[in-house]
């Protein structure tokens, strides 16, 4: 049941999506600067910080136990893990089988998991803070992804409930799904803003560490491991943006050719309308947050019904 | 088994006692495996005076639970060695406990293999009593009484709405024997309402669903840690496997609506169980609260084999039990791991309130790595066992969803939304998990205790390792465990070839988490090689600047949790005692907060309190005087006369 791709194109495609994540990240961080009338730094710039992290000294708490060093390591690999699951664009995915997309939520819980506990394994209010915050808004985050994903696999009707089955599915033939499928796509889009630390749920740059989310919990991993950490961040947005193209994409399944040119057209697309975002809106408080999520969950909950009532 | 042996030789000495039940649970258990894998029926006939004959046997559902009992039941056994040292050490009697206790384990393997329903009811009652008379080990302190009260009235309860579906069963089939009423063919729809009505109460108080569940929370931390492990791993599942043996005898024709009761009861107690455990402070507590969120989904998975069963969809039906089938395996073996983890962790800490605690890593440090990996387990994450079974669960809600879209309008949606809510349980295990495993074994220790080296008890090794590399081995070969599964799914299924494909498919999952496992390996590699090159130091905590940090600075249990526990009121009760400042000058100030049961206290204690003022108005008949009861004695008297005469 389990299928590994055989096609050496899917194991590439994820070389090309590790490298392709930070270059993402560079390019919102370009846009934004741009739209709030800066210069901003190269698009390469994550590279750079990367890089440099990568080869700097890491320093450990005393009171830290084995957790903090194995939490970044399972936090990144599980987040790769997902991504071989995830189809790249037109590539199939290099793991496909009957209800990878729980798999898929699974790893990514799994690495919560352990950042969770590197953030109370350090002894310090700031990172504990981050962890709580983490986890409770990974509470409300969880459920829309399900809903959507269940709602999609009730929807197309195919009983494989593969992500790659669910995608080749999706055809804007009636206008009812493609109202549908809009819709989904705005909620993933708003799991995507909750699940990595973007405005208006959490600031990255923000100065202050009592308002932060992702970045306190991190707060003291340093060197290699913080590399991981963030490379592993930015495949999580690249993996968020790609659900919400490979949603949108409305041809059912494209060549290669076409289908690279509309993917990274897609990409495009949600980078600006994330740094649009990014730029007119302010970071909630953090109250709020959880009414953000749930606002995302009714939107499905309607999208379903209102399917099911009309069709 | 070959446990009756054994009881006889229960006595004083309480390594002996233990080494000979673990020789005999070895034994039944080498046998309950082979006769899974090979020929898993048998039936036999007893004679038993005052009942005649009765039949006793074993199918593969029996075999599976068996099989599950035997297991925990050695491990408890085996853990109960080192465990009940401290105990004696203390001057605690344990002799009569360990018969109980023996009497317990020997009680719930006898009662799987009852095929009489008055032998499974002196069963049910002998593991009840048993476990009662565990329950009370240190029975001079209060609340060991009081929870050991609330075992005895909740289990009793329970025995009450069984003897009622059993007698009904009885009156209509007119046999005591399950083969017989399984046969059986001339069911009417008032008698089965009231069969399934009476069934399900009866097992659901004992398993913990939701309303029910008061009981477990109260009992399973008074007892000692052997004792609440095999309480909440295995005694609860009797509950299960009567839920699953009354689904084998009751015809599955127009009985739909069961499942949907089912279904929405399990979800409750999935959600709710787990949202009270983010509320508690007590490690024990905490765990028992989990058991009701565990017992809903296994009832998840229950309920939507049983529609898939009522709907003719074989291949659902099996997607179903299998998932309830092994979580409840594997429940029992995350399960006892954590509580015999929070076994050595209340011992090391003299304390069960987990505010005390921190950084117990240091002082336990294979507790520690047990206990990680239940907790993973626990909360259903790959590559454990736990993620294999929630699967199973999701893919059957899914599938249920896609089977019933073309007929049914809204019972895919019901069966979304369920889906959905065992995402958002999902969520909330995490938290929790995080929060106890955190606040527990991670940090600083909040108490300001410097490490003792008496930490952990060797004997305890074997059990938490074993336990925990059962949890791995399920989540990365699921297809072993299934194979033990098998014999019991074809009949809960109803089909001797069900179409399990879907299930034994799973073996597949071995290949990506090995291939998790060597990309983890590799990148472990990669780093060693960089810090090797790069350099490693270690220092204190970046805390923004400020250099006077303590350990009670640390992020308690209750911070942790306390925004989850708010949005839970008003089903989640949260008691906070402190004053508002009120004069310039600081003064010594104190702040309290405990999250409490609404059902406990709103549902269950008030009905209580109702049922004893109602009572209360016929206390004129307890006048004391000796005349008035010999005058009742004679009416009862000319009553039954009168009675017998004219009938």
């Amino acid at each position: 049941m389990v299928e590994f791709s055989t096609n050496p194109v899917s194991w590439l495609g994820f070389l090309l999506f590790a490298v392709g994540a930070p270059l993402w990240m560079g390019i919102v961080n370009k846009l934004k600067a741009r739209l709030s009338g800066r210069c901003g730094p190269s698009v390469f710039q994550t590279f750079y910080d990367l890089a440099r992290l990568a080869r700097k000294e890491t320093v450990y708490s005393r009171s830290a136990s084995f957790i903090t060093r194995l939490a970044p390591v399972i936090v990144w690999n599980t987040t790769a893990l997902a991504v071989l699951i995830l189809p790249i664009g037109p590539f199939p995915p290099a793991i496909s089988f009957s209800g990878d997309f729980i798999l898929l939520a699974y790893l990514l819980g799994t690495g919560r998991f352990f950042q969770i506990l590197a953030g109370l394994d350090v002894a310090s209010s700031f990172q504990g803070m981050g962890a709580s915050r983490e986890a409770r808004f990974a509470v409300f985050a969880e459920p829309i992804f399900f809903f959507t994903f269940g709602s999609l696999a009730l929807v197309t009707g195919h009983a494989s409930l593969s992500l790659q089955s669910i995608f080749k599915d999706i055809a804007w033939d009636q206008p009812f799904f493609a109202v549908f499928i809009v819709i989904s796509s705005i909620s993933i889009f708003f799991l995507m803003l909750a699940e990595c630390s973007r405005i208006p749920v959490d600031d990255p740059n923000t100065h202050l560490e009592l308002t932060m989310i992702h970045e306190v919990m991190i707060l003291d991993a340093s060197g290699f491991d913080l590399f991981l950490y963030q490379h592993a961040a930015s495949l999580k947005v690249l993996l968020y943006a790609l659900l919400v193209a490979s949603l949108l994409n409305p041809f059912s399944w494209l060549n290669l050719f076409d289908g690279t040119l509309f993917f990274i057209a897609s990409l495009g697309v949600i980078a600006v309308v994330l740094a649009l975002i990014e730029t007119l809106m302010a970071r909630f408080r953090l109250v709020l947050v959880p009414q953000f999520l749930l606002y995302a969950t009714i939107i499905g909950v309607l999208n379903i019904l209102i399917f099911t009532i009309s069709h | 088994m070959v446990l009756p042996a054994v009881v006889r030789d229960a006595r004083r000495l309480n390594p002996a006692v233990h080494l000979l039940n673990a020789f005999a649970l070895g034994l039944g258990l080498v046998f309950s495996v082979s006769a899974l894998l090979g020929n898993p029926s048998w039936e036999a006939s007893l004679t038993l005076p005052f009942a005649g004959a009765v039949r006793v046997g074993f199918d593969g559902l029996t075999l599976f639970f068996l099989f599950t009992f035997q297991l925990l039941s050695l491990a408890a056994s085996v853990y109960a060695i080192g465990y009940l040292k401290a105990y004696i050490a203390h001057g605690v009697g344990i002799r009569a406990h360990l018969s109980f206790f023996t009497l317990l384990m020997l009680s719930m393997q006898l009662l799987l293999v009852a095929r009489n329903a008055l032998l499974f009811l002196i069963l049910w009652e002998c593991m009840a009593v048993s476990a009662y008379f565990c329950i009370v080990l240190e029975k001079e302190k209060p609340e060991v009484r009081r929870g050991g009260f609330w075992y005895l009235m909740a289990t009793h309860a329970s025995v009450l709405l069984l003897y009622v579906f059993f007698v009904v069963l009885r009156e209509t089939t007119g046999s005591w024997d399950f083969g017989a009423w399984a046969r059986f063919a001339g069911w009417n729809p008032g008698l089965l309402a009231i069969l399934f009505t009476t069934g399900f109460l009866g097992f659901a108080i004992k398993a913990g669903f939701m309303p029910f569940h008061a009981w477990l929370p109260n009992a399973h931390p008074a007892a000692p840690a052997h004792v609440s492990s095999l309480l909440s791993a295995i005694n609860i599942k009797a509950g299960i496997y009567g839920i699953a043996r009354m689904l084998l005898i009751l015809p599955a024709e127009n009985a739909a609506a069961f499942g949907w009761v089912l279904l929405a009861v399990s979800v409750v107690s999935a959600i709710g169980g787990v949202w009270y455990a983010l509320a508690q402070h007590d490690i024990k507590k905490l765990l028992a609260y989990h058991s009701v969120e565990n017992i809903g989904i296994i009832g998840i998975g229950l309920a939507v084999g049983w529609l898939g069963r009522c709907a003719g969809l074989p291949g659902l039906a099996a997607l179903g039990f299998a998932g309830a089938l092994l979580h409840t395996l594997n429940h029992a073996l995350f399960k006892g791991l954590l509580f015999f983890g929070a076994g050595n962790v209340a011992l090391y800490a003299r304390t069960g309130n987990i505010e005390k605690m921190g950084g117990l890593m240091r002082a336990l440090p294979i507790t520690g790595i047990g206990f990680l990996i239940g907790a993973v387990s626990i909360c259903g994450l790959p590559p454990f066992n736990g993620f294999i079974s929630e699967f199973l669960i999701y893919k059957s809600l899914f599938q249920g969803g896609l089977s019933m879209f073309q007929d049914d309008r809204y019972a895919p949606l019901i069966l979304l939304v369920s889906a959905v809510g065992l995402a958002f349980m999902g969520g909330l295990a995490v938290a929790c998990f995080t929060k106890l495993y955190g606040v527990v074994f991670l940090g600083e220790n909040r108490s300001g205790e410097a490490v003792r080296p008496d930490g952990e008890k060797a004997s305890s090794f074997p059990v938490l390792l074993g336990l925990a590399a059962l949890c791995a081995w399920i989540g990365l070969v699921p297809g072993s465990a299934l194979k033990l599964l098998l014999p019991a799914l074809g009949e809960m299924c109803g089909t001797s070839n069900a179409p399990l494909d879907a299930v034994t498919s799973l073996g597949g999952f071995t290949s990506v988490f090995g291939l998790l496992l060597g990309m983890v390996l590799l990148t472990l590699l990669v780093r060693a090689l960089a810090q090797r090159k790069y350099g490693v130091r270690v220092r204190e905590t970046w805390c923004c600047g400020y250099d006077r940090v303590t350990a009670r600075m640390q992020y308690t249990a209750s911070s942790f949790a306390e925004e989850l526990v708010k949005l839970g009121r008003p089903m989640l009760g949260l008691k906070l005692a402190w004053k508002p400042l009120q004069r310039i000058a600081p003064e010594p100030r104190s702040f309290e907060s405990h999250g409490y049961d609404q059902m406990e206290e709103g549902l269950w204690l008030n009905l209580n309190r109702a049922i004893g003022r109602a009572l209360t108005l016929l206390r004129w008949i307890q006048s004391g005087n000796i005349r008035h009861y010999v005058l009742y004695v004679f009416v009862a008297l000319i009553v039954y006369l009168a009675a017998a005469f004219l009938w």
